[in-house]
């Protein structure tokens, strides 16, 4: 187990990808990547390897995506075309907007190498000589960070026109986002990288084929493309061995939030805990030694699991299989004494906020549900309330253009059927029976 | 050709022909908003999904190509659920001012409430509501009604060419409308009103004039440039109240401009000169044939024709010249600036040409020149013409006899006017500037007294038949009821 808590005790295990550089202020320093962390090494052996090696590598890896869908990223390398007419894009998705995620902060705050050196041997393996990195307008101070490795890297070529002499250009450019969350959408985060309304796209075409400026372009998140230069120099088969379930790889980087003892950014091999042990192992246990009341384990539009639901293994497959996700590992704890119904209210309010607008079941239904969900924590809801939101959360689920509408529905399905009796007693005792 | 199958039937499909397309072929309507064959495809309103065999969500039928095999269920419960849901979903906040609205009757969210709807709706909170918003003399806007649609924003930016409408704000508080509420810019404004689904943007020109289930409606073409764009013509009680484009891939699209779309106003303006005028004075029909006659009596005629006239008329003209006028100049006039069919050319990237008139083209196919100047010893002109050629300068010669449709102001330079059919009100062809005849189709009846062409001429030569005018009025009488 490779863990590493936030307050700075760091992690002590054989395999710690990240965490152990996390906290450090010298990491993020090229000087201190090429002398401790062996930096830059991978880029030249991907140099020697060819294209298609490089992404068996990554398919051998069984890395899944960081970002939320868990879609296995050497597959989508794969999608990009060999020949185009058009320039190939490589985009990192760094808008990390998923309520409760915040372990990509980390990596371009400590390690912002690790992520630069994934870029262009992802760059070389695509064919790509144009990198974006996408980042939430609310992170300032990782947008200066990144430039200042960028920079870094562009004075020691790793970066510009003909890296290590190889005769590769890649050029990095960071991109700030103006704070939607509808932006951490592949498709909505290119219209504006494009300058245009950040709305998603219509699929297909995918990013894959017609992405970026209408190049071919993968959009990986953060994370993803960090563990990029470790999987090439010490190859697929160990990174898959790292993770302890089949079909996925490697370490998971998790940010825990909420009512535990010990909330921060940890580091845990694929599969390796269940939810229990990262709550009450990990992270000390619920604040205040109180009850659990429920667990959002996959970021705010992961449906929400009771607390007989934790001994379910962390990770994509086990989560999925119980009906909920681990969606970008962020993981939320309730404790007893928080109303369900507020909480609840919160989550719809900020997807109904950030619903791009677009679409219909998404611009009217989340709003709608707000409403609704609203009036019920204020003692003014009515018996049928319970089956309409459920009746419009299904009018969404599944209908809208984009995942976002999904992401408001299943929370409002999971928590009303699962927290049915708290939902119940606001309406017939009009308040919380809980706080 | 590749076959699907929708609703069980067998459909045949072009490679890359979307589902609604597809399924309109074999007589299967897939409801839709946003969707639109002219515009770009957004799969924004989601009212088209369906349900496609092998596939898990409803696939938007708007967005999905046809595949070879493909099984499609447009009447599936899932369907059907979605359907409601989406229309419950776009009237939550719609203000159902059906009664008030001038979009009533043909209205895309209307009629698709009544037939894939729920009559109970379920929202008790309170109905989102926008500011006004001016946008210039021909849209009227109206945000409540709005469905977010954004048919208006991509006609603008793909079809119109500027990018004047667009999506401000997010999620429930989006807002349709102009870059920084300018008024609009450009020249095909109506086709706004015509694309949007709902009563959200209308023509000020028709605002509550007649509902839409009242009009009469006749397909014919414009008769506002050389392009000869498709439209229909909605009237009621012999009065035309609007202009509406009608499909026609190979000249128009779905598309007229502004000036095609309000050319009709003057048929029915106060001031068009609807009964004969003898010496500027109103008339009766024989009186006033019989003072031009006279007027013209003996002199060096010269016959003008206006390039708005339809080819019948033009070839009536020839023939009543050579009979009754042998030896005289027929030329044509129509568009200052534009003599010829070859200073004819597009006048914007869409539709609009440099030809003013209809049938340009038509009237050089017959072989009538140009007017550039009158002959030496010219002492008398006829001019005919529709409601649009451009009246030529004379250069001082008198114009004796004005046949056709003349406002109060330009019939006054006439000895006598004979008031004709403007392009509403009679049969005809026309050429447009690609050689593509077609028909103009009466609308409406004769407007006050006037008559048609041949009429008048024919008139104008019985009468020169007999020596006395007085027994000439019966027969004229009798004629004229016919």
């Amino acid at each position: 187990m490779n863990i590493m808590h936030p307050d700075g005790g760091g992690g002590v295990a054989t395999e710690n990808l990240f965490a152990q550089h996390f906290k450090n202020d010298e990491a993020r320093f090229i000087d201190y990547y090429l002398n401790k962390m062996g930096g830059y090494t991978a880029l030249k052996k991907a140099f020697g390897m060819s294209q298609d090696d490089i992404i068996n590598e990554m398919k051998k890896s069984n890395l899944r995506g960081r970002g939320g869908a868990g879609f296995p990223t050497g597959v989508k390398w794969g999608f990009i075309p060999k020949q185009s007419a058009k320039p190939k894009y490589l985009v990192c998705n760094a808008d990390e907007s998923e309520p409760g995620t915040f372990k990509d902060r980390d990596i371009m705050r400590y390690t912002p190498h690790l992520l630069i050196e994934g870029m262009v041997i992802g760059g070389f393996a695509i064919g790509a000589h144009h990198g974006y990195i996408y980042i939430r307008g609310e992170y300032t101070r990782e947008a200066k960070l990144l430039n200042e490795a960028i920079d870094e890297a562009y004075a020691k070529g790793y970066l510009g026109k003909n890296i290590l002499g190889t005769g590769f250009d890649f050029d990095l450019t960071v991109h700030r986002g103006a704070g939607a969350y509808i932006c951490g959408e592949e498709t909505a985060l290119l219209n504006s990288l494009e300058g245009k309304r950040g709305e998603p796209r219509v699929k297909p075409p995918f990013p894959a084929q017609s992405g970026a400026f209408a190049g071919p372009t993968i959009v990986n998140n953060v994370e993803t493309l960090a563990v990029v230069p470790f999987i090439v120099n010490r190859g697929g088969d160990w990174f898959s061995g790292l993770g302890k379930i089949e079909r996925s790889g490697g370490t998971r980087l998790i940010s825990v939030s909420g009512h535990v003892k010990k909330p921060g950014v940890y580091e845990i091999n694929a599969g390796s805990m269940t939810i229990r042990e990262i709550i009450y192992d990990l992270c000390g246990g619920v604040l205040g030694d109180k009850k659990l009341k429920a667990v959002i384990p996959g970021g705010s539009s992961a449906p929400v699991l009771t607390a007989d639901e934790i001994d379910v293994v962390y990770d994509i497959d086990p989560l999925m299989k119980i009906g909920s996700m681990m969606g970008s590992a962020a993981l939320m704890v309730v404790s007893e004494d928080y109303c369900v119904v507020k909480l609840l209210g919160r989550i719809t309010k900020f997807y109904a906020h950030e619903s791009c607008g677009q679409c219909t079941p998404c611009r009217e239904g989340c709003k709608w549900m707000e409403d609704v969900i609203e009036r019920i924590e204020h003692g003014h809801g009515r018996e049928q309330d319970l089956a309409l939101l459920l009746d419009i959360a299904d009018n969404i689920n599944g209908k809208t253009l984009c995942a976002l509408g999904d992401a408001a529905a299943g929370p409002v399905m999971s928590f009303v059927k699962k927290f049915k009796s708290d939902f119940e007693a606001h309406i017939r005792g009009g308040k919380c029976p809980n706080v | 050709m590749p076959k699907c199958i929708i609703d069980g039937r067998e459909a045949e499909f072009k490679a890359g022909e979307n589902l609604v397309e597809v399924a309109k072929t074999v007589g299967v309507e897939i409801p839709v908003f946003c969707y639109h064959p002219g515009l770009s495809v957004v799969a924004q309103c989601r009212m088209c999904a369906v349900e496609v065999e092998k596939m898990g969500k409803l696939q938007t039928a708007c967005s999905t190509p046809a595949t070879e095999g493909m099984v499609v269920h447009t009447q599936s419960e899932k369907v059907k659920k979605n359907q409601k849901g989406v229309m419950e979903f776009l009237l939550i906040n719609h203000p159902l001012d059906c009664p008030i609205c001038d979009k009533a009757g043909e209205c895309d969210l209307q009629d698709n409430s009544y037939k894939y709807g729920d009559a109970y709706m379920r929202y008790t909170e309170e109905r989102r509501t926008y500011l006004d918003l001016d946008m210039g003399p021909v849209i009227k806007k109206n945000m409540n009604r709005c469905i977010h649609c954004t048919r208006c924003i991509r006609f603008g930016a793909e079809v119109a060419g500027v990018r004047e409408m667009v999506a401000v704000q997010r999620g429930n508080n989006t807002e349709i409308t102009t870059v920084d509420g300018r008024a609009l810019e450009t020249d095909y404004a109506g086709n706004y009103a015509d694309i949007c689904p709902t009563g959200s943007l209308t023509l000020k020109d028709f605002r509550f004039k007649k509902r839409a289930w009242y009009l009469k409606k006749t397909s014919t073409v414009c008769e506002g440039c050389s392009r000869g764009c498709n439209i229909e013509l909605h009237q009621e009680n012999n009065v035309i109240h609007r202009t509406l484009p009608r499909e026609n891939q190979q000249i128009n699209k779905w598309w007229i401009c502004d000036e095609g779309r309000f050319n009709f106003r003057y048929v029915n303006a106060s001031d068009r000169v609807s009964t004969p005028h003898a010496l500027r004075v109103e008339s009766d029909w024989t009186s006033a044939i019989e003072t031009a006659r006279t007027a013209v009596a003996g002199k060096k005629v010269a016959l003008l024709v206006g390039t708005d006239l339809t080819q019948e008329e033009l070839a009536l003209v020839q023939q009543f010249g050579a009979k009754s006028f042998p030896g005289a100049m027929i030329a044509h006039f129509g568009t200052s600036g534009v003599k010829n069919s070859s200073d004819d050319a597009d006048a914007d990237a869409l539709l609009k040409r440099k030809s003013k008139t209809a049938n340009l083209h038509g009237a050089e196919k017959l072989g009538i020149p140009a007017f550039e100047s009158l002959p030496a010893g010219v002492n008398a002109v006829v001019v005919i013409r529709g409601g649009r050629a451009v009246l030529p300068s004379l250069g001082g010669v008198t114009a004796s006899v004005g046949i056709g449709v003349f406002a109060g102001s330009q019939a006054a330079g006439f000895e006598v006017v004979l008031p004709g059919l403007s392009f509403a009100e009679k049969e005809g062809t026309v050429v447009n500037s690609a050689g593509v005849e077609q028909k103009f189709k009466r609308a409406i009846g004769p407007v006050g007294k006037s008559k048609s062409l041949s009429e008048i001429l024919m008139m104008w030569n019985f009468q020169g038949t007999s020596p006395h005018a007085s027994q000439n009025q019966k027969v004229t009488a009798a004629a004229g009821g016919v």
